[in-house]
């Protein structure tokens, strides 16, 4: 009696087993039958980190352009452009009389900054009295600001030092005393995880999580309103077999991940690998964190996809929301700064903590247990939009059943 | 003849605005995520620039002089220190959760060393995987650093005596610099970034609407009945079935420059009437880069691939976060295709720089280049247009059991 219970209880299980399997199978072949799909599953995730790394490899930029009027004319305003022009962050293209001569380039955009050395330049050190130069910086874009703050400021500061050791000399303070007057103490500054400052450094490991969470978003609600679509499903076919909700989710859930596995390894552990970008985390760290992120956005999708209607909706509508949610993981604007309505809001998307998550364990090597919050975070969104997943199918199924 | 045209125009035009109504999410849904992008960019950042940045300090030394320095880096508004650790590699930690973006480490005996003249160094660690904190703190702890051996120096000319209060600035600072940044003089995150950002989300809507609006007729198998409005005039469906949307976006981007330059007082050097110019060539620009996407694929399904594909990259080859001349050589060239490359360069000269309209002449007429796309497939559209075959329902297994 007890035997057969449990052997009955077993075959129901392996029965339920199969149906999973069989669901996921199927959800497989739907996939590789629609060219669409395809080229969101397999196409733009293998294309889009290749891109972006390509376009972003210099990771900042040199040489740029800027222009000099030197109206002192002197040996030391010399020395000055000399100076400024050492750094590989600028490069001299035009040496001008007066800032009228500046506006044609400057206007045109092919200077991004310019110096102004005054006629009264080198008297003035001469006089022993405080020199001044002017810097015009180009603010169409943070990084023309930054070489020429970089550049610039450094040069003009580095020749400041010079003159200030012969004027503290002449105040009667020689030899290494002034040394140490000039620097009582000295600063170190170390720059971590992005010690080259650079753009693709910063920006592409979120580029990368936001590839696999629109990917995934776009390719179930895709492949959700085609069905419905085709007037073949409510949502899903295999819900004309009334109340099986579980296996159905199991198997659709099961055939994403084991899909976005290996393009996970991919583009999490390959691309940073291929392309130069940091990589100081534990693979092993990655894998495991990204466990709950890839659960959390299938759930999070086929909530979702529970409102889509057609196969193309999310694809007109929701585009413009990749940028959102790159602004909402705040890797750009500090998390810290945010208004705290958008900071509740990031909240809802996986990509917020995924972002956050694979900064700090890909890029700063942080260790899986230093990431509680976000792995905590995943968790529980994915537990919440499993749920609600259930009920929405639930409610769509009867609402739909009835009418 | 003409006047015929402009009526057959009106009826396509009236039968697309009819369209719209009756599906208010095709009406509805580019104004709400226009509308709630403008609201979630100009609220996300407006402070305009980070300020009180989360830091991190380790004070081994414990010393009066340790603490003047905490202070003064906790009196910068742009900076606030919220953890003090006890080792630095505690410190580490901290920022390896993101919890704080940049260390101060004081090492022990600094006061001791500076009052001997035995130099002392301190170490800043700088975060820049968050490039924009990172980079922000890094300069703010130089400046402090600086004013505060400025600030010991003084003390100590003055101790020597004969150096009087206005001999010491030539000799703290022997060269000033003046900054002048023009367009931007505070340095405001949402001037770089919502300017260009914005327009961005705004193509990206315009290209998949329009897409969407010729391709729908195609799936649906209505081209006849859209072409038969026009009185069988391609040249009337075409313009007809876009010029609502032309009116529609043209408005959501004129809100958007009010919502710039009047709501928000964001740098306007120039022309707002210019700027408006050239949103509306923004517009139909973008329209006509739809209407060529459809002509090409004649599909709705492939060319909304297509769409998203170059609206997403629209946002890297403007060129406002990096620079296109940073970019490899090979990707310069690309930067030609994208209407928003020139949107920004006119955006640069109006807004930021003020300069005189001959300077942006070219950048219309780059923009209105792509006005020219709908022709090179007008036959091929005019084809598709014309043959009433259904897109047939494919891919799915489910298919067969249709039939």
């Amino acid at each position: 009696m007890n035997n057969s219970n449990r052997s009955n209880i077993f075959s129901r299980f392996l029965h339920e087993i199969r149906r999973v399997i069989y669901i996921m199978l199927d959800e497989y072949r739907i996939i590789l039958k629609d060219s669409g799909l395809v080229v969101v599953f397999l196409g733009a995730t293998l294309i889009y980190p290749i891109l972006y790394s390509s376009i972003y490899r210099n990771e900042t930029i040199y040489d740029m352009p800027i222009a000099v009027i030197d109206e002192s004319r002197s040996g030391e305003s010399r020395e000055l452009v000399r100076r400024l022009a050492a750094p590989p962050a600028l490069r001299v293209t035009y040496q001008l009389n007066n800032l009228e001569e500046v506006k044609e380039p400057f206007y045109k955009q092919k200077i991004h900054g310019v110096i102004h050395i005054p006629k009264d330049y080198s008297g003035k050190i001469h006089r022993n009295e405080q020199a001044t130069v002017s810097i015009y910086c180009d603010m169409s874009s943070f990084l023309y600001y930054r070489a020429m703050m970089l550049g610039a400021n450094l040069g003009i500061l580095e020749t400041g030092k010079d003159i200030q050791i012969e004027r503290i000399n002449a105040a009667g303070i020689t030899g290494r005393s002034a040394e140490i007057s000039t620097a009582p103490f000295r600063y170190e500054k170390n720059i971590l995880f992005n010690e080259s400052m650079g753009f693709a450094s910063f920006l592409l490991p979120a580029v990368l999580v936001l590839v696999i969470h629109q990917t995934l978003f776009f390719g179930i609600t895709m492949l959700t309103g085609s069905l419905r679509e085709e007037k073949l499903a409510i949502i899903d076919p295999h819900f004309r077999q009334k109340g099986k909700y579980f296996p159905v989710i199991f198997g659709k859930a099961l055939t994403y991940l084991t899909i976005y596995i290996v393009i996970n390894a991919y583009i999490l552990l390959a691309i940073p690998r291929i392309f130069h970008l940091p990589h100081i985390g534990n693979p092993w760290d990655i894998i495991r964190f990204f466990t709950p992120f890839l659960l959390s956005v299938i759930f999070f999708s086929m909530l979702i996809s529970v409102f889509i209607r057609n196969r193309e909706t999310s694809m007109i509508i929701f585009p413009f929301f990749s940028v959102v949610l790159l602004f909402l993981s705040g890797i750009s604007w500090p998390q810290s700064n945010m208004p705290w309505f958008w900071k509740i809001f990031s909240m809802l998307f996986p990509s917020t903590f995924g972002i956050q998550g694979y900064f700090k364990i890909n890029t700063m090597g942080a260790a899986l247990d230093q990431v509680r919050f976000e792995y905590i975070a995943l968790w529980i969104q994915t537990a919440f939009y499993f749920v609600t997943t259930i009920f929405a199918y639930k409610l769509v199924t009867r609402t739909r059943g009835r009418s | 003849m003409s006047k015929s045209i402009i009526e057959q125009t009106r009826n396509v035009a009236r039968r697309e605005w009819k369209r719209m109504l009756s599906h208010p999410i095709y009406l509805l849904a580019p104004i709400f995520a226009m509308l709630f992008s403008y609201l979630f960019f100009l609220t996300m950042m407006s402070e305009g620039f980070p300020m009180r940045l989360p830091i991190g300090i380790v004070d081994s030394d414990n010393s009066s002089m340790s603490r003047t320095l905490e202070r003064n880096i906790d009196a910068s508004p742009q900076m606030e220190i919220v953890g003090r650790y006890a080792s630095f590699t505690e410190a580490r930690k901290e920022m390896q959760k993101g919890r704080i973006y940049a260390i101060v480490d004081i090492p022990p005996g600094f006061q001791a060393d500076l009052l001997a003249n035995r130099q002392p160094s301190l170490s800043f660690y700088v975060n820049d995987a968050y490039l924009v904190a990172g980079s922000l703190s890094y300069k703010e702890l130089t400046y402090i650093s600086e004013l505060i051996s400025g600030f010991i120096l003084q003390q100590s000319l003055q101790a020597k005596g004969g150096t009087g209060e206005e001999n010491l600035m030539p000799i703290l600072q022997p060269i000033a610099i003046e900054t002048h940044q023009i367009g931007n003089p505070y340095t405001n995150y949402s001037v770089y970034l919502s300017n260009v950002l914005l327009p961005g989300v705004l193509q990206l809507l315009i290209i998949m609407f329009t897409i969407y609006a010729i391709g729908v007729e195609m799936k649906q198998n209505t081209t006849r009945e859209w072409l038969a409005t026009g009185n069988e005039s391609i040249m009337a469906a075409l313009t007809g079935k876009v010029l609502p949307h032309t009116l529609l976006f043209t408005l959501l981007g004129l809100i958007g420059l009010f919502l710039l330059y009047g709501v928000m007082g964001f740098p306007m050097n120039g022309s707002i009437v210019w700027l408006s110019l050239a949103m509306f060539l923004f517009v139909v620009s973008h329209q006509s880069i739809g209407i060529f996407i459809i002509g090409l694929f004649q599909r709705l399904r492939d060319s909304i691939s297509l769409g998203v594909f170059y609206g997403l990259l629209s946002f890297s080859f403007a060129g406002f976060t990096f620079p296109i001349e940073a970019m490899p050589h090979g990707a310069h060239i690309f930067a030609w295709f994208f209407p928003i490359r020139y949107f920004f360069k006119i955006y640069v000269n109006e807004a930021l720089h003020g300069a005189e309209i001959r300077y942006s002449l070219i950048y219309f007429a780059g923009m209105m280049a792509f006005l020219l796309l709908p022709i090179l497939i007008y036959n091929r559209l005019k084809h598709t247009i014309l043959t009433d075959e259904r897109e047939e329902i494919k891919n799915s297994i489910f298919n067969e059991q249709l039939q």
